[in-house]
Formats: C-alpha cells, structure tokens, sequence
C-alpha cells in the first residue's frame, strides 16, 4: 500500500517559444499541485491561464519545440513510482539573466526519446485522458466498441479479445449509453455529441488508470447534455472511485465535481484548497480573483434585478510579459495601501491558512 | 543543441518592430539576391539604352573566331562568329523580360478573374475551371507551343502567350482555394453584413490583404520558368531566332564546340540562366516568408 | 408605447440537401427545415433572447435577418418595410441599421488589416467623412465600447478575446445600427471578461436605444439581458414569453427540462418533470425527419407519463403556440 498524493506537482514550469515575438510564452509558471488517492482534484482557470498545459506536461505530450519543462511531476501508484521529469534537465541549458530566461538551448530529439521512454507505460495505462472534443479525439474509422477493446487489451491484464470485448460492453454499461450492444459497432460520427463524450469517458476508464485526467469534458455541449455529463461523472466517481484531475472553466461543473480545488491565473496557482471553502460566496479567506470570478457570475440577484454583472476589470494575463510582482495585481480590486508596494514588486508564496488550505496573496501576511 | 533566444528587452507591442527585423536572417539573404538580380536585368537595359556595352553584340569579327575569356580585350572572349560573349550575355536577358512580363500579366491576371469566380460565386464556374485545368494538364505545354509555333511564327511573344496561358488554372486554384479558406472565417459575411459591395469585399479584402503574396509568388515563379521555357525551346531551334541574342541560343550555339573543349561560349549563359533563375525563386521565396510571417501572431 | 422595430411572421427555411449521385435511385432529395414557421416580434429598446439547442435554427434566424442567406417563406419586416422581398440594392439603407455580432471572435475583422482601417472602412461605408471627422467618430467609438487607443495599430491576432469582441461590437456600432443581432456574444470569453461583455451591451442599450436579437445557449445569461425569451426547439418556437416566467414558470416541457438543467441549480432545484437519464431517448434526436405530430413527443416526459396519448403523434394535429395569457405562448396540448 502506497502512502501520499498518487500525484504530486512541484514546482513545474512550461515554456513556449513564439517564433514571430522573439519571446517565450511562460504558459505554467511554477505550479505545485497534489493529487491524494480516490479524490478530485478542479482545476479552474481562463483560457491562457495553464490548466491545459499543465495537464499535457503530466501526460508528456509537449513537444512543440522547444516546449521546456522544468519541476517534478511524481507519479506514485501502486506499481510505478517516479517523475515523470525524470532526467530531461540533460537535453537542455538554459542561460538566465536578472531572474528571465535570456537563452535555452534544447536537444529536441533526445528529449522526445527520453519522454517516450519514460511515458511508455504510463500513458494510457497508469494515466489516461479525456478530451474536450471526442469526436476530434477518436479515430472516425474505427468502431467505438473496437477501439475500446484495444484499449483494454493494451492496457490491462485482460488478452484474451473476447473477455475483452465483454468488459468494454461493461464499461459502456457503466457510461450510460443505451443498448451497448449496438453501440459498440458504431463508429464515433455517428453518435451524437453527449454519447461520443461517453464513450469516450468509457475509453479513459476501460484501462482502469491510476489517474484521471478530465481536460474540459463538458465544453462545448448542450446544456442538457452538460448536466447529463456532470451527473455521470458524479456517479462514476462514487461508483469507481478514479483519482481525477478534472480542468475546467465552470466553475459550477469544478464546484459539482471535485473534492479540492486549484485557481489558476497567469501559469500559477492562486489557490488551493477544499472546494466547498474555495468556491463558496460566503467563505472569508480567499484569493481576491477567486471572490472576483464568483462574483461575475451571474447569480439569481443579477438576474431578478437585471443588473449589472461585477466584472474583473482589465485583460486576461498576457503571459510573455509576466508582471512583476503578484500577478494579477493589475486588475485587483482589494489592494490596501498596508500591502500596496509589496502587490507590485514582490510575488507572494502559497501561503497555508487553514489545514489544506492555501493561498497566494499577500492579504494574509500578518506583518 | 538547438538555439532559442529572445529579445532583451520587455516586448509590449509587437506591431510596432519593422517586418525585416522580424524576418529570418535567410530569408533577407534570398530577397536582396533577387532584388540584386532585377536591378542586373534593368541595368541591362540601361546599357542597351545608352550605348554602354564594351562591343557591338552584333558585330561579326571573322578574325577573332572563338577566342578564349580574357584575351585580346573580350572579357568572356568570343563566340564563334566572334561576336563578343559579354556584350551578348547582357542584351541577352532583354529577350526574356518583356514576353515574360507578357506571360506573367495573362497567368496572374486570368488566373485571378478564373479563381474569384469559382472561390466567389460558386460551384458552377469552380467545375468548368477544374475541368479546363485538367484538360490543359494533360496537354503536354511543349506539344501545345510547337504547334503555336508551327501555326504561327516561331516568335517568343506568341510562346510567352502560351506559358502565360498554361499558368492560368495553377493561379486560378491557388486563388480559389484560398478565398474558399477565407469565407469559413466569416469575415467575407460580415463584410457583406456591413453593406459593402462585392467590388470592394474582392478588390480589397481579398485580394489586397490576403492574396498579395500568393500573387507576388506566382509573379516571380511565372518569370523564372519564361526563362526556362525560352532555353528549352531555343535548344530545340524554335526560340529566339538569330541574330537577335538570347541566352537560349547562344547555349545552343555554344554547345556544338564543347566537344573540342570550347566551353565559354556556352558556359557563360548556362551560369547566368542558373543565377538568374534561382533569384527569381529565392526572391518569391524570402518574400512569401516575410509577407506571411510578419502578419502571422 | 414602443414601437415595433421588428416583426417577423412565418419565417421557414428550408435547406434542400441533394442526395449526392445517387439519387435518381434514391428518391427525393432531403428537405431539411432549419426554421419552420417561426414568428416573432421586438420592440425598440427591447432584447429578445433566443436559446435552445445545437442545431435548433437560432442562428440560421440571426442570419436571414441580414439577409445573409435567403428565406423561403415568411416575411421580415423591419421599420414597417418588408425586407425579404427587397433586392441587395434596395437593402442598403437597411444594412446601415442592422448589424450582428459574430460567434466566431475573428469573424468580423479581416486578419490582414489593422483595427483602425477595420473601423474606418465601417464608418465610410455608408457615408463620406473627412479624415478628422473619421479620428473624431473613431475616438468616441472606443469610448463607447471602452477600448484603448493604443490599440488601433494592432492587427486583430494581437488583440485578445475582449477585445476583439469590442472591436466587433465598435465596428456594429460604426454604422449607426439600431438592431443588432448577437449571435453567441460571450459563448467563447472567459469568465471575468463575459462580464464586461454583458455590462457593455446593457449599457450601449441604455445610451443608444439599441435593440437585441440576443442567441444564445446560456441560459443565465439570457435571463439576465432580455426581456423576452423565446425557446427553440428543432426548427419551431415552443414557448415564448417574458424572460422571468419562461425560466421560473415554464409551461412547455422542454423549457422546463433546460433550465432545470443548469448545473448550479440542479441540486437545490425541485422541477415539476422528473429528468431521469434512463428514461426517453435523450440526446438523440433525428433532425431530418422530425417526429410527426408533436416534435418534442419522443423526449417528452409528459408525453411518457400520460400513457403516450395519440394525439402528440398525430400529424393533423401538431400542437400550434397558442397563448395563455400576458404574451406567453405556448405549444403545447398538455402545458404544464
């Protein structure tokens, strides 16, 4: 029996580089997440904020040069233990000067066969993912039913191509999707977008992974489908207990899902704790953005009123030109002038306020 | 090891850094060589124009037959009727660069009338205009000049008629497809929900912003393989005809003595047609490069 | 008493698939109604929120009220003149006071030109300005839509979600329009910036007296910003009232299934249909052949718990919206 996160974060950077800007994009910017055995974990964030990229650097599947990552990422299960990082700092050299990275020189073939070589038996096995878009995400040739099968054949114990096939028509029970046995020899365009997004669900936990990894799963479909999704998912979770990583923009769906919740802004972790403390109006201690995205939200008081919605003033983090200081200093509304000079020039650290609880903002730094 | 670096300084706005900042250190490199290459062919008609060749290129010196580079006051020496290989090579060009100008103008021209029509419009003319492309396609484009030829005259207006006419389905499906492209972005149908009139959604929208380097390209590529369609007929005797000087012929003229180890005559165009070429390609090339990235991100 | 700005009676739109080479062998070509038989109307100073499904005709309705793509029956008639019957020339006049905001963010701005020519070329259109004239409208056009000057050298790739749907709403505004079509306005902001987006819009209609055609398939925010909503549900309007009630009193089946939907709401809210996922075919419904009858009959949870009368499926009687008072309409034989 293993002890401790299935997975631990620390500390990852992932770079970009844009050709035509001379620059790099600091996509994830020093993120510490943890992950324990059988909970959720919500990631919550805007687009360019990280979560995706994040999730891709778990899965080792950055490889637009020279997409640079530097941290930990400790996968602990059952029968692997390691980081999945794990001697990558040899392909590359990185020259730095006054705290920016001037400089990197990368090896990109050695670094693909180091990824491939350390991801082989983890991608799909130990770690598997769902995508935004299924139907993009699932060959369009071949039946779901078949590539289902595959999957388990590949992945897990089973071999034997007819038991295989039963335990996919089990899984496709356990989606939801109505008669599984004409499912299964349905190719991914003919089913509609909410049963391609089972299937697919199917296809991630067929493998029976370690960890879960949800990028956005409910983007992009109908409400009644979204809350069809939402409810299997919060039924997966008590039935087969997965560890998730689930990353989305709604706070609502993160809200209904996760057990603890990361904010993300800017590739950095504002805030990580309890989702019903985080995402909660009335909780007192929490990161200004998180109380600002709460509260753009529409909520039944904007609506019976008609009102005005309270919005986060300024842009979305333009991530080349990181500020210094805390990020999202610009655009926050509840700078004192007690903290001022510190909002702009020095970055806080996460900062433990109650047990698993933490956040970055220096509103909670006593002196 | 692969090199990334970037600038040192805080980039805020990035429209405001001159595109030949941006471009590759390459890419700059092909375009002044094909800038170079045309100021050679205009210079060439500035020596024409005012008398400043070192000899008469028609000037037949029976004396001086075949004389080698660099003796007796011929730089490139002379060719076998002792006409100076210089003066020749220089006049040469004037040859190529008005018929291919000619050829160029009906590619691009037609070419853009065919494709707006079948991007714009619709179906109906995008299959005549595959089907003409197809029928010239399989028409080999010598066969088609030989007979013009044998019809005709063997003049180089009448073969550059042709070369420009057997480009016209290459621009026309390169214009197509990219006005197909663009109407997917929607900003073909918001123009049009602004009230703008089709003239204006063609002329400036598409063309003007978005096609100007494909057809800058083409522009470039038509000239270059003028040239060469010039050089390959002239092999076969239907280019240029003598006396007038064109690289073609004076190939041709030449390589009869390369057997006997002669090679100025002919060597001297083969280089100039090779460089000259390959400018135009590397011209239209760094261009495409520098037109599309700098408005890229 | 406002005036009426916009009335739309009977609108269908048919698009006629071909059956591909085949079809001498197959029969008739598949006729697929996008909008069938949909009227509506919106008064000056009013925004009617549009919503319903993927693929239910909400912008297929946005995009005849341009005259983008041409209608097959039904008339549109816009400051008392009906549009549909109006050639391209004739509608000139009308392109001036008709704009739609586009899903996409980079819809409406050609890549290639910069935000200032966007604008400029918006605001000549339609009329002849000088070139102080120009700088002066486009100045009070990024005030309007609280847009940094700064940003007029830029190329739309360089600009933001926000502020690419800014510059979208400045260029609908360049041209003096008075109705604007929103088609999805916030669907691909984020959070924080969907709000100012929101804001924006009530305020330019508090200002300028705009009216909204608003589509969208968020629901909260379409309560929010309209005063109407009407339902769609494959091709036809199945409940069409004042915002408050469609989402609080729902009388047809299917609104009250979308709302009770939201994902925020669903633990808390108690709906009067029970929306078991066993139950019903949900989510697949076949658009080209709609049910006969009652086009809701196969998902329909009264529809099963009544037994199945005949007359949902009975194609003579399609149930037609009728109203139930205060300018709620339904369609509907058994509404809630």
């Amino acid at each position: 029996m293993i002890k401790g996160p299935v997975l631990t974060i620390e500390n990852l950077r992932t770079y970009f580089y844009s050709k035509s800007k001379q620059a790099f994009i600091r996509s994830v910017d020093g993120v510490n997440l943890e992950i324990d055995k059988g909970k959720t974990l919500g990631i919550v964030g805007e687009s360019g904020s990280g979560k995706s990229i994040t999730a891709m650097s778990v899965m080792g599947l950055i490889s637009a040069p020279p997409g640079v990552i530097i941290g930990k990422i400790r996968l602990s299960t059952e029968s692997i233990q390691k980081n999945l990082l794990q001697g990558l700092k040899d392909y590359v050299r990185i020259n730095m000067s006054t705290g920016r990275i001037m400089e990197i020189y990368k090896d990109n073939v050695g670094w693909q066969k180091n990824i491939d070589r350390i991801m082989y038996k983890i991608r799909g096995r130990e770690i598997s993912m769902i995508f935004q878009n299924p139907k993009i995400s699932m060959n369009p040739f071949i039946t779901i039913g078949s590539q289902i099968t595959e999957s388990i054949m590949l992945n897990t114990t089973i071999k034997n191509r007819s038991k295989a096939k039963e335990r996919a028509l089990y899984w496709l029970e356990q989606v939801k999707i109505d008669s599984p046995r004409l499912r299964y020899n349905n190719n991914p365009h003919g089913l509609s977008g909410g049963m391609c997004q089972r299937a697919m669900i199917a296809m991630a936990l067929s493998s029976e992974p370690s960890l879960l990894i949800a990028d956005e799963p409910t983007t992009g479909l109908d409400a009644t489908i979204q809350s069809k999704i939402v409810n299997l998912l919060a039924e997966l979770k008590s039935t087969v207990g997965v560890t998730t990583m689930l990353i989305s923009h709604d706070i609502n769906v993160i809200r209904e899902l996760s057990d603890q919740v990361a904010v993300m802004y800017g590739g950095t972790v504002l805030e990580h704790g309890p989702a019903k403390d985080v995402l909660s109006a009335g909780y007192e201690y929490k990161h200004p953005y998180t109380a600002a995205l709460l509260a753009s939200i529409p909520n039944e008081q904007h609506i019976r009123e008609k009102g005005y919605l309270q919005a986060i003033k300024g842009d979305v983090l333009d991530t080349i030109n990181i500020p210094g200081g805390c990020r999202f200093h610009d655009r926050c509304e509840m700078i004192t002038n007690k903290i001022k000079e510190r909002c702009e020039n020095h970055e806080p650290d996460l900062k433990d306020i109650s047990a698993n609880h933490k956040v970055r903002c220096w509103l909670y730094y006593d002196s | 090891m692969k090199r990334y670096s970037q600038y040192s300084v805080e980039v805020s706005d990035f429209s405001d850094v001159p595109f030949w900042k941006k471009a590759s250190f390459m890419d700059l490199v092909y375009v002044s060589y094909g800038i170079f290459i045309v100021i050679l062919v205009i210079g060439s008609y500035i020596v024409g124009a005012f008398d400043l060749l070192p000899y008469d290129p028609h000037e037949i010196n029976l004396e001086l037959l075949m004389a080698p580079p660099q003796s007796s006051g011929h730089f490139l020496g002379t060719d076998f009727m002792g006409r100076d290989i210089l003066s020749r090579l220089i006049i040469g060009i004037q040859a190529y660069f008005l018929p291919g100008l000619l050829a160029i103008a009906i590619a691009i021209i037609l070419g853009t009338c065919f494709g707006v029509l079948a991007g714009y419009w619709g179906s109906g003319f995008d299959t005549i205009i595959t089907y003409i492309n197809n029928l010239l396609n399989s028409f080999p484009r010598l066969v088609l000049i030989l007979l013009m030829v044998a019809a005709f005259k063997p003049d180089i207006y009448y073969i550059m008629v042709i070369v420009g006419i057997t480009n016209v389905p290459v621009v026309a499906s390169l214009i197509k497809g990219k006005i197909q492209f663009l109407k997917q972005k929607y900003f073909i149908e918001a123009a049009t929900a602004l009230g703008l009139k089709n003239r204006v959604i063609i002329f400036k929208h598409i063309l003007w912003h978005n096609c100007r380097s494909i057809l800058i390209i083409q522009a470039t590529l038509g000239m270059a393989e003028a040239i060469l369609m010039e050089t390959s007929l002239s092999y076969l005797g239907f280019g240029v005809q003598e006396p007038t000087p064109s690289w073609g012929n004076m190939v041709q003229a030449g390589a009869n003595y390369l057997m006997q180890g002669k090679f100025w005559p002919s060597t001297a165009p083969a280089l100039a047609i090779l460089f000259t070429i390959m400018g135009f390609h590397l011209l239209g090339d760094g261009l495409n490069n520098m037109l599309e990235r700098r408005r890229n991100k | 008493m406002a005036k009426t700005i916009l009335e739309v009676e009977n609108l269908k739109k048919y698009y006629i698939q071909p059956g591909g080479i085949f079809t001498p062998f197959k029969g008739a070509k598949r006729i697929i109604p996008a909008v069938d038989d949909v009227s509506f109307y919106i008064k000056e100073n009013e925004t009617m929120g549009l919503v319903g499904e993927t693929g239910c005709g909400k912008t297929t309705i946005g995009r005849t009220l341009l005259k983008l793509t041409p209608v097959t029956a039904g008339r549109i008639i816009f400051d008392e003149k009906d549009i549909t019957q109006l050639t391209p020339h004739e509608f000139l006049p009308f392109r001036r006071q008709v704009q739609m905001i586009f899903q996409d963010l980079d819809a409406a701005l050609n890549p290639k030109m910069r935000i200032r020519s966007i604008l400029k070329e918006a605001l000549t259109v339609h009329h002849r300005l000088s070139d102080a004239e120009i700088n002066r409208e486009i100045g009070e056009l990024l005030e309007k839509v609280n847009l940094k000057k700064s940003k007029l050298s830029n190329f739309p790739g360089e600009l933001s979600g926000g502020e690419k749907r800014r510059v979208g709403i400045a260029r609908a505004l360049a041209v003096g329009a008075r109705f604007l079509v929103a088609d999805e306005p916030t669907s691909a902001l984020d959070v924080s910036i969907q709000a100012q987006v929101v804001n924006l819009l009530k305020d330019l209609q508090k200002n300028l007296g705009l009216s909204y055609l608003f589509i969208s398939h968020d629901l909260r925010i379409v309560e929010l910003i309209s005063h109407k909503v009407a339902v769609m549900y494959l091709g036809q309007i199945v409940e069409m009232g004042m915002a408050g009630r469609i989402a609080h009193e729902p009388r047809h089946p299917y609104t009250s299934i979308l709302w009770s939907s939201l994902v925020e709401k669903k633990s808390r809210e108690t709906t009067k249909v029970s929306t078991d996922s066993k139950k019903g075919t949900w989510g697949v419904f076949d658009f080209e052949r709609p049910h006969t009858g009652c086009r809701f009959a196969p998902r329909c949870p009264v529809y099963e718990a009544k037994g199945k009368p005949s007359i949902c499926n009975e194609p003579s009687k399609a149930p037609q919206l009728q109203d139930i008072g205060d300018a709620h309409k339904v369609r509907c034989h058994f509404p809630l």
